[in-house]
C-alpha cells in the first residue's frame, strides 16, 4: 500500500490555475418562501414535489486575496437557479459568475484521463495479492476502458482478475456538486462580508384556516396557520424566514441551462456480459427529491386540532409592493426535507352567517344546494386582515368535542372583501323548479324550497336567465347582485317557501 | 528484489510513456488561440488557430479537442502555404468489441494467471475469428476464449478507431515547417440570454438595473482562455417556435406602454445585431453556465401601474386581482440608455428591514434603445376588479341602413334606382367593473375590455361612466382612479352586432 501511495504521489500534479478561495457555509441566512404559482388555494401541497420556490439571501465572510481569484460557494441550495444569483459586497465587483456542473464521476474522471498516465491495479482473487502497473488511457468512456500497458493494449476487467484504475489526482474543474463560483480581481487583499442571494426551487408554503363555530352559530373563532416546506437537501439553521403572499409572475424555465454531467463507467468486455464497475454515484439532481419521513415540526399545535390553546408566535405581516410579506419573528430552522407551521393569525368572535345557496338558470336548478358561510373581511366582522389563500376546515361544537362539518378553500382576500365560502353540500334543504307555458312567449316558473331541518334555514337562490328573455312579476322582492337576481328567504323549520315569476321572450 | 522490480517497472513505464509524462506536466488541451462567437439559438462559431508543424508534401493532420457538438460539414481550414486534400470526421469509436474484431488474424499475447499461486504464464496466440465468441490458435491448439480465463494483450491499436470523434485533414504543404493553421467551424451546444436584476424603489420612482449575460456551454468540450463574443440575435433559418410566433412578445394582451424604440445604442453592431465582447480572455468550461456583467444603471425612472383585461363580455363570480405592471424605458434620456438583449427581468423591492425581496419576473425580447417597457411582475393582492354583465338585451335600431342599391335600366326610359333597406339589430350589453383598492394609497387601474371585434361590423359605446379609449377594434380601455381603501364602479354600455 505504501508503494501504491508513493507511486500516486509521483504521478500527482496539482493543477490549480489560480487562487481558489472556498466559502464553506453562510454565516447567516434569510429564506423567503413563495407559493407554487399554479396551485389553487384549496389544493394541499404535495410534499413529494414542491413546486414553489424561495429567495435565499446568505451573508458570508470571505478572505479575498489580491489579484485574480476564484471564490467558490459551498452549501448553497441544491435547487439553485444560477442565473438568479446576485453577489454584492465584493471590493472590486464580480468579473464573472460561473455555475459548473461538470461533476466528478467515474466517467468524467476517465474521460479527463485520456492520454494520461494512471495506475492499473490488479487484485488476485484468491491470494489477494495486489499488482500495480503503470498504464495510459487510450479510449473514451463511452466504449469502456482500453489501456496501454508496458506489454501492449488491454481492455480492462476481461481477465477474471479484479482490476481497477487509480488516478493521480482530481482535475481541478470537476466538482462534487454543481458549484457556484465568482471570479474576482481585487486590488488589495481583504476580508469581506458579502451577500449572496438566489432563487431556488423545492420550497412551498400555504395558509390553513381552522374555523370553530360558537354554539349560537353566528360567531366563530378563526385560527390561521402558515405551513412552509422544503424539499431541498440543504438546511438553514437559525434563518430569518418569511413568506410572500399574492401572485408573483414567473417565466417558464426554458431549460437552456447545461445539465450536470456525471455518469458511471461501464467496463465492457469483448466477451461475457457487461460488468458494472466503479463507485455508485447519486443520480443527478433535476428530479425532485422524495420527502424522507417528513420531519414535522409544530411550533405551537397541530393545525387541525380543534382543541383550544393559546399560540405562542404569530407571523408579522408587512406590505411588499403589491404583495404581502409574512415574517417569522424569531430565527427559525428551515430544515431539509421538512415542513413547519407557524400561526398566521388568531381571531375570536368572527361574525359568520351560514346559509344555503342554489343557482337557477331560466327554470332549471343548477347543481346541488351548497352549504355556505358568509362574512366580510373587516374589523366590524372581527377580521380585517389580508387573508392569503388556503384550505379551510370548519368545526362545530358537540358537547366537549368538536365535529368537522365542512371543508373548503379561501382565495386570496384583501381587506374589505366579501367572503362566501362553500364548505359542503346541503342534504336537508331541497329546491325544485316547475314551469308551465302560459303562451308561446311566456312561461310561469315556481321555485319551491323544502326545509327538513328543525331550524329555520337562510336560503339564497341566484337566478340567471338567457339574454333573450325577461324576468317579470316575481312574487317576492328580488335583490340584484353580480348581474343576477337573488331570492333571499328564510325557510321556516320543517316548512316550505315558494317563489313565482314569469319569463317572457320579446316579440 | 522488490525494489528492483519497482525500479524496472518505472523504467519501463518511463520508456513507454514519454509523451504521457510530458502531457502530465502540461495538461492543456490541444486547442490553440480560440475565439468563440456565440449566438442566442444553440449555435457558436469557433475559430481555433493552432501552430502546427507540417511536413512538405501530403500529410494527415488530426485536430483533437474540437467541440464534441461540432457540425463537421461547416469546417473550413486555412493554413499558409498548404492546400487541403480532404477533410474527414471520424466517429468510429474504439471499444473492446471493435478492438477484438479488428484483431482477427493478428497475434496477441494471452496472459494467464494461476488461480492458486497467482503466477502468470504468457502465450502467444493468433485470433482466428470473433463471431459470438473468440476463437484463438495457441501453438497447435484451437481454443475458444472465454470465462475470463486470460488477459488478452494486443500489440497495437487498430488504425481508424478513435477514443472520441476526431477531425482529420489531409494537407499538401509547399514546404515543411511550423505555421499557424486556423480552423473555423460551427458548433451546437452553446447559447446565451440576458438576465436583468431590477431593484425597484416605489417611493422614489426609480430602478437600479444590472444586466448579466448568461452563457451556456453544453457542447461537451471546454475552451480555456478563449476570446468570447456574443451576438444578440438568432442567425439562420430555424425559428425556435416554428414561425407561428415572433420572438418578440405580442403587443395584444399586454398593458399599454410597450413600444419599440428608435435609438441606436453606443455598442458595436454587425448588421442587425449588437455585439457583446467579453473583456479579456475567459475559460468557457464544459457544462458551465457563466454570467458576465454588461449593464449597470442606477436611478433610472420607473413607475408602477395596474392592468386588468376582461377577455370577453362576461362576468366573474369573484373579483380578480389586477396585474402589477412595472414601467420603464430603455432610452438614453430618462431610461436605461442601452439596447437590451432578450432575457428575463427579475424585479426586487426592499422589505421593511431593507432586504431586497423578489416580487416577480418577466421576459423581454430583443429591445432596441428608446423602447418603453411595461412588464407584468405579478398580481396585486389588494387591488381587484369584478366585471359583471348587468344586462344584455336586444335592441332594434330606429336607424334604417341603406345596404343595397342598384339601378334598373329599361330601353328608352330613364334609369330607375332601387334601394333595399335592412334594419340593423344590436345587442346592448351593460357591464360594470367594480374596482376595489384595499391599499392605503389611491391607485389608477387600466381596465381593458377585449373581445369586442366580432367581425360583424361596427361596435358602439352609447354610454360610459368614464371616458374610454378605443385601443383597437377589439379592445377599449379606461383609466379608473380608485381612492385609498375605496372602490370605483365603471359602467359601460356596448352595442354590438352579435
Amino acid at each position: 500500500m505504501r508503494r501504491f501511495l508513493a507511486l500516486l504521489a509521483l504521478l500527482a500534479a496539482p493543477a490549480w490555475g489560480q487562487t481558489v478561495v472556498v466559502s464553506p457555509a453562510p454565516d447567516s441566512t434569510a429564506v423567503t418562501v413563495y407559493r407554487a404559482p399554479e396551485r389553487s388555494s384549496d389544493t394541499a401541497m404535495n410534499l413529494g414535489w414542491l413546486q414553489g420556490y424561495a429567495l435565499i439571501t446568505e451573508k458570508r465572510t470571505v478572505s479575498i486575496p489580491k489579484g485574480r481569484a476564484t471564490v467558490r460557494f459551498e452549501g448553497v441550495a441544491a435547487g439553485l437557479f444560477p442565473e438568479s444569483a446576485i453577489i454584492s459586497g465584493l471590493p472590486a465587483g464580480v468579473r464573472e459568475k460561473n455555475m459548473d456542473a461538470d461533476l466528478l464521476s467515474p466517467a468524467t474522471l476517465y474521460a479527463r484521463g485520456f492520454g494520461r498516465p494512471v495506475l492499473l491495479r490488479r487484485l488476485h482473487p484468491k491470494s489477494g495479492k495486489e499488482r500495480l502497473e503503470r498504464a495510459v488511457i487510450r479510449s473514451g468512456p463511452d466504449g469502456s476502458a482500453i489501456l496501454q500497458t508496458a506489454d501492449g493494449f488491454e481492455a480492462i476487467n476481461c481477465s477474471g482478475l479484479s482490476e481497477s484504475i487509480a488516478y493521480p489526482g482530481v482535475p481541478a474543474d470537476l466538482s462534487a456538486k454543481p458549484t457556484l463560483s465568482v471570479e474576482t480581481d481585487s486590488p488589495v487583499a481583504a476580508k469581506v462580508t458579502l451577500s449572496l442571494s438566489y432563487l431556488a426551487w423545492g420550497f412551498d408554503w400555504q395558509a390553513n384556516y381552522v374555523l370553530r363555530m360558537h354554539e349560537d352559530g353566528r360567531k366563530a373563532d378563526l385560527d390561521a396557520w402558515v405551513t412552509l416546506a422544503s424539499s431541498d437537501s440543504t438546511s438553514y439553521p437559525e434563518a430569518e424566514a418569511a413568506l410572500v403572499a399574492g401572485k408573483v409572475n414567473r417565466e417558464a424555465d426554458d431549460g437552456a441551462r447545461p445539465q450536470p454531467t456525471g455518469d458511471s463507467l461501464t467496463f465492457r468486455c469483448f466477451i461475457g456480459p457487461p460488468m458494472q464497475v466503479g463507485m455508485a454515484i447519486p443520480a443527478p439532481p433535476p428530479a425532485p427529491m422524495m420527502m424522507e419521513a417528513a420531519d414535522m415540526m409544530v411550533t405551537a399545535m397541530r393545525a387541525n386540532s380543534p382543541m383550544k390553546m393559546k399560540a405562542a408566535v404569530v407571523v408579522q405581516q408587512e406590505a411588499l409592493g403589491d404583495l404581502k410579506l409574512y415574517r417569522v419573528p424569531m430565527p427559525t430552522t428551515v430544515a431539509a426535507n421538512a415542513q413547519k407551521q407557524v400561526m398566521l393569525a388568531q381571531k375570536r368572535g368572527v361574525t359568520v352567517t351560514p346559509f344555503v345557496q342554489v343557482d337557477v338558470y331560466d327554470a332549471y336548478v343548477q347543481g346541488d344546494a351548497a352549504l355556505m358561510l358568509r362574512t366580510r373581511n373587516r374589523k366590524e366582522e372581527g377580521l380585517g386582515l389580508p387573508l392569503p389563500g388556503g384550505p379551510i376546515t370548519v368545526f362545530e361544537p358537540r358537547g366537549e368535542n368538536a365535529v368537522l362539518i365542512g371543508e373548503g378553500g379561501v382565495p386570496d382576500k384583501a381587506v374589505g372583501e366579501d367572503l362566501d365560502l362553500r364548505i359542503g353540500t346541503a342534504t336537508q334543504l331541497a329546491l325544485e323548479a316547475n314551469e308551465t307555458a302560459l303562451n308561446d312567449k311566456t312561461r310561469a316558473v315556481t321555485l319551491t324550497a323544502s326545509n327538513a331541518r328543525a331550524q329555520p334555514v337562510r336560503l339564497e337562490v341566484r337566478i340567471a336567465h338567457g339574454s333573450e328573455s325577461q324576468l317579470l312579476t316575481p312574487s317576492a322582492k328580488l335583490k340584484r347582485k353580480d348581474g343576477r337576481d337573488v331570492w333571499a328567504v328564510t325557510v321556516p323549520a320543517n316548512a316550505r317557501a315558494t317563489l313565482r315569476y314569469t319569463l317572457r321572450r320579446p316579440s | 528484489m522488490r525494489t528492483s522490480t519497482q525500479a524496472a517497472l518505472l523504467c519501463a513505464a518511463a520508456a513507454l510513456l514519454p509523451a504521457a509524462l510530458h502531457a502530465q506536466s502540461a495538461p492543456a488541451s490541444a486547442q490553440g488561440d480560440v475565439a468563440l462567437t456565440i449566438y442566442n439559438n444553440d449555435l457558436a462559431l469557433v475559430q481555433d488557430t493552432r501552430t502546427m508543424t507540417l511536413p512538405k508534401g501530403r500529410s494527415r493532420q488530426e485536430f483533437p479537442d474540437v467541440s464534441a457538438n461540432i457540425r463537421p460539414e461547416t469546417v473550413t481550414l486555412s493554413a499558409g502555404g498548404a492546400g487541403i486534400v480532404e477533410q474527414n470526421f471520424d466517429y468510429d469509436l474504439l471499444t473492446p468489441d471493435k478492438l477484438m474484431d479488428k484483431a482477427v488474424g493478428q497475434t496477441v499475447t494471452l496472459v494467464r494467471t494461476n488461480p492458486a499461486t497467482g503466477a502468470e504464464t504468457r502465450e502467444s496466440a493468433t485470433i482466428l475469428a470473433n463471431n459470438g465468441g473468440t476463437i484463438v490458435r495457441v501453438g497447435d491448439r484451437i481454443e475458444v476464449l472465454g470465462g475470463y480465463g486470460a488477459r488478452v494483450v494486443f500489440p497495437s491499436l487498430p488504425a481508424g478507431l478513435r477514443a472520441r470523434p476526431t477531425l482529420s485533414v489531409t494537407l499538401d504543404a509547399d514546404a515543411g515547417g511550423a505555421r499557424p493553421v486556423t480552423l473555423n467551424y460551427l458548433s451546437r451546444g452553446f447559447g446565451w440570454s440576458a438576465d436583468y436584476v431590477a431593484l425597484f424603489d416605489d417611493a422614489a420612482g426609480k430602478i437600479d438595473v444590472q444586466g448579466w449575460i448568461t452563457l451556456n456551454n453544453s457542447s461537451g468540450t471546454a475552451f480555456p482562455d478563449a476570446k468570447v463574443l456574443l451576438v444578440a440575435g438568432a442567425v439562420g433559418q430555424e425559428s425556435p417556435n416554428n414561425g407561428y410566433q415572433s420572438a418578440r412578445p405580442r403587443m395584444i394582451g399586454r398593458p399599454s406602454g410597450n413600444s419599440p424604440g428608435t435609438e441606436t445604442a453606443n455598442r458595436e453592431t454587425l448588421g442587425d445585431f449588437y455585439l457583446y465582447p467579453i473583456a479579456g480572455r475567459t475559460t468557457v468550461a464544459n457544462a458551465q453556465q457563466k454570467q458576465v456583467s454588461f449593464l449597470d444603471v442606477a436611478g433610472a425612472p420607473a413607475s408602477k401601474g395596474y392592468y386588468f383585461r376582461n377577455d370577453w363580455l362576461g362576468s366573474r363570480d369573484e373579483a380578480a386581482s389586477v396585474d402589477s405592471v412595472l414601467r420603464f424605458s430603455s432610452s438614453r434620456s430618462g431610461g436605461l440608455g442601452d439596447a437590451l438583449p432578450a432575457g428575463t427581468v427579475r424585479v426586487y423591492m426592499r422589505d421593511a428591514r431593507g432586504s431586497p425581496q423578489f416580487i416577480g419576473e418577466n421576459r423581454i425580447g430583443h429591445t432596441p434603445m428608446g423602447s418603453s417597457l411595461a412588464l407584468k411582475t405579478g398580481e396585486a393582492f389588494d387591488v381587484k376588479v369584478q366585471p359583471t354583465v348587468q344586462k344584455r338585451e336586444r335592441i332594434m335600431s330606429d336607424e334604417w341602413e341603406r345596404t343595397a342599391r342598384y339601378r334598373i335600366s329599361v330601353d328608352g326610359k330613364p334609369p330607375r334606382e332601387v334601394t333595399i333597406d335592412n334594419t340593423k339589430e344590436f345587442w346592448r350589453t351593460t357591464m360594470t367593473y367594480k374596482v376595489t383598492n384595499a391599499k392605503a394609497t389611491p391607485v389608477t387601474v387600466e381596465v381593458v375590455q377585449a373581445g369586442l371585434d366580432t367581425w360583424w361590423g361596427d361596435n358602439r359605446v352609447p354610454s360610459e361612466s368614464l371616458k374610454g379609449t378605443q385601443r383597437s377594434a377589439d379592445e377599449r380601455t379606461w383609466q379608473v382612479p380608485v381612492p385609498a381603501n375605496g372602490e370605483t364602479t365603471l359602467t359601460v354600455q356596448f352595442d354590438t352586432r352579435y
